[in-house]
C-alpha cells in the first residue's frame, strides 16, 4: 500500500480525504499532521459558534471514530518542521514519516495589519477555534468592548456574534461601504443599517494608526486621531497563504504554491489544495473551489482523469436575519446594463448585471429567494434576452406588478414629518384622510400640511392616494428624473424627515430604479444633502458638473479661466500686482468682469495649480466664478467716497461677501449693495440686492438680469448693517434649505411665494435658527478650494502624456 | 452539545393547548394534556370570550400573559388545574397583522425540582425589560433576569428583537457566556428558543423558553424559515436552525430540509396558520411522541415556525 502524508486537517483535506477513502479505502495508507490539536471542522461555522448559535460538536466534520474507521494515523497538534523531498520523508516535532505521495493543506493565516502594538494580547484573528474561544472569553466581562478591523464576511460575522455575547461592538472598515468586494454601495448601505440596528457601531473610511495598551489591548487609534476603547480587537483584513514549509522544500511558489488543474506541484509526488494554493494566477478563500480541488485531487491520487476549473462563486453571510447574496461581477462598465428592483418598505435592494444579454452579476438584499437562480444564470452564461423584462422578478415570475411608485411614501413611519413648514407628520395626515379630509384643500383646512410653502403637497397627494387607493387620482408631477418618480421638492423633505444622510441611503429608502442615479439626479442629491446634513455628509466631487470638479470654467478652446476673489469689488496694489505676474507667467488674457473683479483666460489645465498656488500665496482665494454657490457681491464706493451715499456700502458688501463665500446654494446667487437709490450697483436685478437709504436698507430678493430680466421684490427694510447681514444670511439659508436644486431665488420665490419666505427670514427665532444653520455649514465648506486642490490633488492636473517629448535615438 | 439527555424525565411543561376564535369566543382546537383527564375534561367543556379567563385576557390586551396564581385571579379552571397539579401559566397570542389566530397556553407544574423557564420579554424605552416570567425552581435566575435588560442586538432576547428571526443558543450555561450565563448555569439550563411576538401596536414582545437538562421543556428544537423573501412564492419552509438530543444537529447549511403546505406537521401548520400540538400520535420526527409547532406572522405573512418536540 502507498503511503500518503497529509500536512494540514483542513476542510479541502478533509473533503479529500473523504473522496479517497469512500472511492478506494485500500488505496493509501494515510498519516494526517495538523498543527491544530483537533482534526477537521467546518471553519466557516465557527461564527455561530462564536455567537452560540451553534456548538462546537454540532461543526466537527471527521471525529476521532471517523479517523479511526479509515486507518487514517493522526499526527494532532504536531507541527511539520520540514519535508525532505530527496529522501521522501515529511519531518514532524515527533519524527519523521516517509511517503510517496504528500499533499500540502496548509491553508492560510490571518493578515495582521503591523501598525504598532499589533502584537499585544487581546489582538485576536478569527480563523480557528482558538481565536473563537479568545473572542467567547474576552465577551463575558460585563461591559466588555470589541474593535473589529475589517468590514468583510468574516469581520462582520465576528462584529454580530460578539455583540449577541453581549459586548459594545466597532467595526472599522476602510473603503467607503462594508463587503466592497462582494456588494455594490447600495446592499452596503442596507447591511450595515441592519448592523446598525443590532447596536453595532460601523466606521467606515476608518484607518487604524495605532493599537494601544499597556500590557494588554486598551483602545486603537485612528487615523483621525479617534481613540476606541477596547478590551479585544480582532483582526479581519485577510487571509493570506501559508506556504513557508513548502517554500523551504523548494516548490515552485507564486503568491501561494503553484499547482496545475490536477492539483500537482512542480514535484510530480507533492501535492496542493485548498488556500495554499495558486492556480493560473488565482489564489482561493471560498470553501466552494477548495471542495472541487479536493475532488480532482482524490481522482488525481487515485490516477483517475479530472481537471480543476475556475468557476464563478456566490457570498453568503452568516448573521442572524442578514439575507444577503452576491455572485459575478458587478462594477459599472461600458455595454452594461443594470436592472434595480428596490422595495423601501421591506428594505429590499435586488440588482443584475447585464452584458450583451447575458446575467453577469447579481446583488441582492433583504430577499435571496431567487439567488440559485440568478447564480445559475450567471455561471452558464444563458442568453436571457427573452426574459429581460421580467428576469429581476425571478422564476415564478407570472406577469406580476412592477415596482409601485407610492413604495417610498407608503413605507415612510406615521411619525415621519411631511410639513416641515407646520410640524405636520404622516400619521396626521392619514388620520385626516380617514377622518373625511379627501382632496388636498381638505387636508389643507385640517392639517395646515402644505399649507405654508407648499413644497410637501406632492407628498400629501401621494398620501391621499396610499390611503384612498384608486378612490384618488394623484395629479401627474414632473419627478427628478428617470430614477424615480418624485419630484425634487419630495426629494427634499424626504431627505430631512427620514434622515437620509447618504446617497445610497437615498437610492434605497426612496425606490431609486437605478443603482447610483444619473447625471440629473446626482448632482442634486448631492447638494440636498450636504445642504440638509453639512457634518454627517461628505461632497462627493463625482457628482459634481466638470467646471464645479475642476474648479474653473472650462473655456471653447479648452483652456480655463482663473478668477480671484475680490471681497466687495475691493483690491489693492499688490493684490494688482500679483494677478499681473500670474498673467505674464501663464500666458493669460486680462478681462474686467461685470462683477468687479479680474478674470484671467487662457490658462492650461496643467498650469492650473501653479498660478492657483501663486494668487493663493498673495493672499487672494477662488473667486468660484464657476459654482451654484455666492459668486460675488457688487458694491458701489458708499458713503466713504460718494456725496450721494447714505450707508458704507462696499463695507456691508465686503462684509457680506466674507460671510457667504464658500457656501454652495441651489444655483448661483449674486448680490449687490447700493449706496443710495441711484443704485450704481445694480443691485435692484441680482438675487439679493441691498439698497442703502437715510433710514437704513432695504433688502430686496429675487431679481434677474439673464435670460429672464426681473426687479428684485422688497423683502424687508432694516435699520442696521447688522440686521441687513442677519437677514441676508437667513435669506440664503432658507433658499438653501429649501429651494429645488438649478432654481435661481427668483423663480423659487415664484413657486413658495414671497410672503412664506418673509415670515421665515422675518422672525427672530426662525431667523436665528437659519443663520445658526449656514455658520455651521460654513464651518465645513468656507473652505479655498485651489488651496485644497494644490496640496491634495495637483497631479490630477497633470498632462497624461507629454507628446512634446521626442523618442529617444 | 448539551441538550437534554434522552431519559425519562419530568417535564418543565405538563399541558399544551390552541384556542382558535370562533365567533366572539375562543374554542379548543388541540391540546395535549397528557395523563391529566380531568384538567382535559375540564378544559373541553371551556370556551373564553375576550378578556376572560387567560386566552380571553392575551387575546384583549394582544400581549403574553405569564399567570402564576391561579387562586382569586382571572383564571376560570383554578378548581380543575389545582386537582391536576398546575399551578402557572402562559398565554401566547398569535396575531397576523390586526387578526387573532390563536392563543396557545401552556401550563407548568410546580415543584422544587422542575427548572426552566418561559420568560416574555417587552420593549420599554429603546430596551427590553422583563416583562414576567415562569421559572419553577429556578429562583435565583428569575432574580437575576428580573434585574437584566437587554439592548438591541445583546443576548437571546435582544438577538431575536433586532433581527426579528427565532434563535436557538446553545450551552447557555457553560461554554455561553451570555450576560445570564453564570446563573443559567447553576440552574442547569442549557438551550434557549428565542422568538419574536407580534401583536398589534408597536410594542414588541419576545418570548423565550429556556430548557433544563433535568426536566427539559423539549428535546428537540426547530426553526423553519418560511419568508417569501427566503423561499421565493412557493408556500414552503426551510429548516434554518435545530437541533435534537436523539439526532444531533438538525440543520444543514447546504441542503436545508424543505417541507411544502400540508406536507407533515410544519406543512399544517404553513396550511392553516395557527399552532399545532400533538400529543400521543406515533409518527412524529425522530420517534417524539408530541410536539408544539407555533407559527409567527410577521410583515403580512406567515414568516417562521418554531417547534419543539418531547
Amino acid at each position: 500500500m502507498q503511503k500518503l502524508v497529509v500536512i494540514g486537517a483542513g476542510m479541502a483535506s478533509g473533503r479529500l480525504l473523504e473522496h479517497l477513502t469512500e472511492t478506494d479505502p485500500g488505496a493509501y495508507e494515510v498519516t494526517l499532521f495538523n498543527a491544530e490539536p483537533r482534526g477537521n471542522y467546518n471553519r466557516i461555522m465557527l461564527s455561530p459558534v462564536l455567537s452560540g448559535e451553534k456548538s462546537y460538536e454540532e461543526i466537527v466534520t471527521h471525529d476521532d471514530d471517523w479517523y479511526a474507521a479509515r486507518n487514517v494515523t493522526c499526527r494532532f497538534g504536531e507541527k511539520v518542521t520540514a519535508v525532505d523531498r530527496a529522501r521522501k520523508v515529511v519531518i514532524g516535532e515527533n519524527g519523521e514519516v516517509p511517503y510517496d505521495k504528500l499533499v500540502f493543506g496548509t491553508g492560510s493565516s490571518a493578515f495582521i495589519i503591523p501598525c504598532p502594538g499589533h502584537d499585544l494580547p487581546g489582538v485576536v484573528a478569527f480563523r480557528d477555534l482558538e481565536d473563537t474561544a479568545a473572542m467567547t472569553e474576552a465577551s463575558g466581562t460585563p461591559g466588555a468592548r470589541a474593535v473589529v478591523i475589517g468590514g468583510g464576511l468574516l469581520g462582520l460575522e465576528a462584529a454580530a456574534a460578539l455583540r449577541l455575547r453581549g459586548m459594545d461592538v466597532t467595526v472599522l472598515h476602510l473603503s467607503g461601504h462594508l463587503m466592497e468586494r462582494q456588494l455594490d454601495e447600495a446592499a452596503g448601505y442596507l447591511l450595515q443599517k441592519d448592523l446598525e440596528k443590532r447596536g453595532i457601531t460601523v466606521m467606515t473610511r476608518a484607518s487604524t494608526k495605532e493599537i494601544r495598551g499597556n500590557g494588554k489591548v486598551e483602545s486603537v487609534l485612528l487615523e483621525d486621531g479617534t481613540v476606541l476603547p477596547a478590551d479585544i480587537v480582532v483582526m479581519a483584513v485577510g487571509i493570506r497563504p501559508q506556504v513557508q514549509l513548502a517554500k523551504d522544500a523548494g516548490l515552485d511558489m507564486g503568491r501561494a504554491i503553484k499547482v496545475d488543474a490536477r492539483m500537482r506541484t512542480s514535484d510530480p509526488d507533492v501535492f496542493a489544495v485548498g488556500e495554499c494554493v495558486e492556480f493560473e494566477g488565482n489564489l482561493f478563500g471560498l470553501v466552494a473551489p477548495l471542495y472541487d480541488q479536493a475532488k480532482v485531487l482524490a481522482r488525481t491520487l487515485l490516477a483517475e482523469e479530472d481537471a480543476f476549473k475556475v468557476k464563478q462563486l456566490s457570498t453568503k453571510l452568516k448573521v442572524t436575519g442578514c439575507d444577503l447574496f452576491s455572485a459575478g461581477d458587478f462594477a459599472e462598465g461600458d455595454g452594461r446594463e443594470d436592472i434595480v428592483f428596490r422595495d423601501p418598505a421591506r428594505g429590499i435592494y435586488k440588482r443584475l448585471v447585464i452584458e450583451n444579454d447575458r446575467l453577469i452579476g447579481a446583488v441582492m438584499y433583504g430577499d435571496t429567494a431567487d439567488s440559485n437562480w440568478f447564480f445559475g444564470l450567471i455561471r452558464d452564461g444563458e442568453d436571457i434576452a427573452d426574459m429581460r423584462e421580467s428576469l429581476i422578478f425571478g422564476p415564478g415570475f407570472q406577469g406580476g406588478a412592477a415596482a409601485d411608485p407610492l413604495s417610498a411614501v407608503a413605507a415612510l413611519p406615521p411619525e415621519a414629518e411631511i410639513c416641515g413648514c407646520n410640524g405636520v407628520c404622516k400619521g396626521r395626515i392619514t388620520q385626516a384622510i380617514e377622518g373625511g379630509a379627501t382632496d388636498l384643500g381638505a387636508v389643507r383646512a385640517t392639517t395646515k400640511a402644505s399649507a405654508s410653502c407648499g413644497t410637501c403637497t406632492g407628498l400629501v397627494e401621494q398620501l391621499l392616494a396610499v390611503t384612498l387607493g384608486d378612490g384618488y387620482a394623484t395629479p401627474a408631477a414632473q419627478p427628478m428624473c428617470g430614477c424615480t418618480d418624485l419630484t425634487h421638492e419630495d426629494v427634499r423633505r424626504l431627505i430631512k424627515s427620514q434622515e437620509l444622510k447618504s446617497q445610497p441611503a437615498v437610492w434605497q429608502e426612496l425606490g431609486w430604479t437605478t443603482p447610483n442615479g444619473c447625471h440629473v439626479c446626482r448632482p442634486a442629491v448631492n447638494f440636498y444633502l450636504l445642504a440638509d446634513w453639512p457634518l454627517d455628509y461628505q461632497d462627493d466631487p463625482q457628482s459634481r458638473f466638470v467646471n464645479e470638479r475642476n474648479h474653473a470654467n472650462i473655456q471653447k478652446d479648452g483652456t480655463y479661466s482663473v478668477m480671484p476673489r475680490m471681497f466687495g469689488g475691493m483690491t489693492d496694489a499688490s493684490e494688482l500686482r500679483a494677478i499681473a505676474d500670474a498673467a505674464d507667467k501663464y500666458g493669460a488674457v486680462v478681462k474686467v468682469t461685470g462683477g468687479q473683479r479680474i478674470d484671467l483666460l487662457g490658462v492650461k489645465k496643467e498650469d492650473l495649480p501653479g498660478i492657483w498656488e501663486d494668487l493663493n500665496n498673495a493672499g487672494m482665494v477662488s473667486g468660484h466664478a464657476y459654482s451654484k454657490g455666492l459668486r460675488t457681491v457688487k458694491t458701489c464706493v458708499g458713503s466713504d467716497w460718494c456725496r450721494f451715499g447714505t450707508q458704507d456700502s462696499t463695507g456691508l458688501g465686503i462684509k457680506l461677501e466674507k460671510r457667504l463665500w464658500g457656501s454652495w446654494t441651489p444655483h448661483k446667487v449674486k448680490l449687490a449693495v447700493s449706496g443710495c437709490p441711484r443704485n450704481c450697483a445694480e443691485a435692484t436685478c441680482k438675487d439679493i440686492g441691498i439698497v442703502c437709504v437715510d433710514s437704513g436698507y432695504q433688502i430686496g430678493v429675487g431679481g434677474a438680469a439673464g435670460m429672464d430680466v426681473k426687479e428684485v421684490e422688497r423683502l424687508t427694510e432694516v435699520a442696521t448693517e447688522e440686521e441687513a447681514i442677519d437677514m441676508t444670511v437667513a435669506f440664503v439659508q432658507l433658499y438653501r434649505e429649501n429651494a429645488k436644486y438649478l432654481d435661481r431665488p427668483y423663480k423659487w420665490i415664484a413657486k413658495v411665494g414671497l410672503d412664506w419666505v418673509r415670515e421665515q427670514v422675518v422672525d427672530p427665532a426662525t431667523r436665528a435658527g437659519l443663520i445658526e444653520r449656514f455658520d455651521i455649514s460654513q464651518t465645513v465648506y468656507q473652505k479655498d478650494p485651489w488651496a485644497e486642490h494644490v496640496a491634495e490633488r495637483r497631479a490630477r492636473y497633470a498632462p497624461l502624456a507629454d507628446l512634446t517629448l521626442e523618442a529617444a535615438e | 452539545m448539551e441538550v437534554a439527555i434522552d431519559t425519562p424525565v419530568k417535564t418543565f411543561i405538563e399541558v399544551t393547548e390552541v384556542w382558535v376564535p370562533e365567533g366572539e369566543k375562543l374554542v379548543l382546537a388541540e391540546g395535549n394534556y397528557g395523563a391529566l383527564d380531568g384538567f382535559e375534561e375540564a378544559s373541553r367543556r371551556e370556551s373564553f370570550a375576550r378578556d376572560e379567563g387567560l386566552p380571553g385576557k392575551a387575546w384583549a390586551e394582544a400581549r403574553p400573559v405569564v399567570l402564576k396564581q391561579f387562586d382569586g385571579s382571572y383564571f376560570k379552571r383554578t378548581e380543575a388545574a389545582k386537582a391536576a397539579g398546575l399551578t402557572s401559566a402562559v398565554a401566547i397570542p398569535v396575531f397576523d397583522g390586526d387578526t387573532l389566530k390563536a392563543v396557545l397556553v401552556v401550563l407548568c407544574g410546580d415543584d422544587s425540582e422542575r427548572t426552566g423557564a418561559i420568560e416574555v420579554w417587552a420593549e420599554t424605552d429603546g430596551l427590553l425589560m422583563l416583562d414576567d416570567g415562569y421559572y419553577g425552581a429556578a429562583k435565583h435566575f428569575e432574580w437575576v433576569s428580573q434585574h437584566t435588560h437587554f439592548p438591541a442586538g445583546q443576548g437571546l432576547p435582544g438577538g431575536v428583537w433586532s433581527s426579528k428571526t427565532p434563535i436557538l443558543m446553545r450551552d447557555l450555561g457553560s461554554g455561553y457566556r451570555f450576560i445570564r450565563a453564570d446563573s443559567a448555569g447553576k440552574a442547569g439550563l442549557t438551550t434557549g428558543l428565542g422568538l419574536p411576538v407580534p401583536v398589534p401596536g408597536k410594542r414588541g414582545y419576545i418570548l423565550t423558553l429556556l430548557s433544563a437538562r433535568g426536566t427539559p421543556i423539549a428535546r428537540r428544537f426547530e426553526i423553519w424559515d418560511a419568508r417569501s423573501a427566503k423561499v421565493g412564492k412557493a408556500n414552503d419552509a426551510i429548516l434554518i436552525d435545530g437541533i435534537c438530543a436523539r439526532e444531533g444537529a438538525l440543520w444543514d447549511e447546504d441542503n436545508p430540509r424543505r417541507v411544502t403546505a400540508w406536507q407533515g406537521a410544519i406543512g399544517r401548520v404553513l396550511g392553516t396558520g395557527i399552532p399545532l400540538v400533538e400529543g400521543g400520535k406515533p409518527g412524529l420526527a425522530a420517534g417524539y411522541d408530541s410536539m408544539v409547532a407555533l407559527p409567527i406572522h410577521q410583515g403580512g405573512e406567515l414568516s417562521h415556525i418554531v417547534a419543539w418536540y418531547l
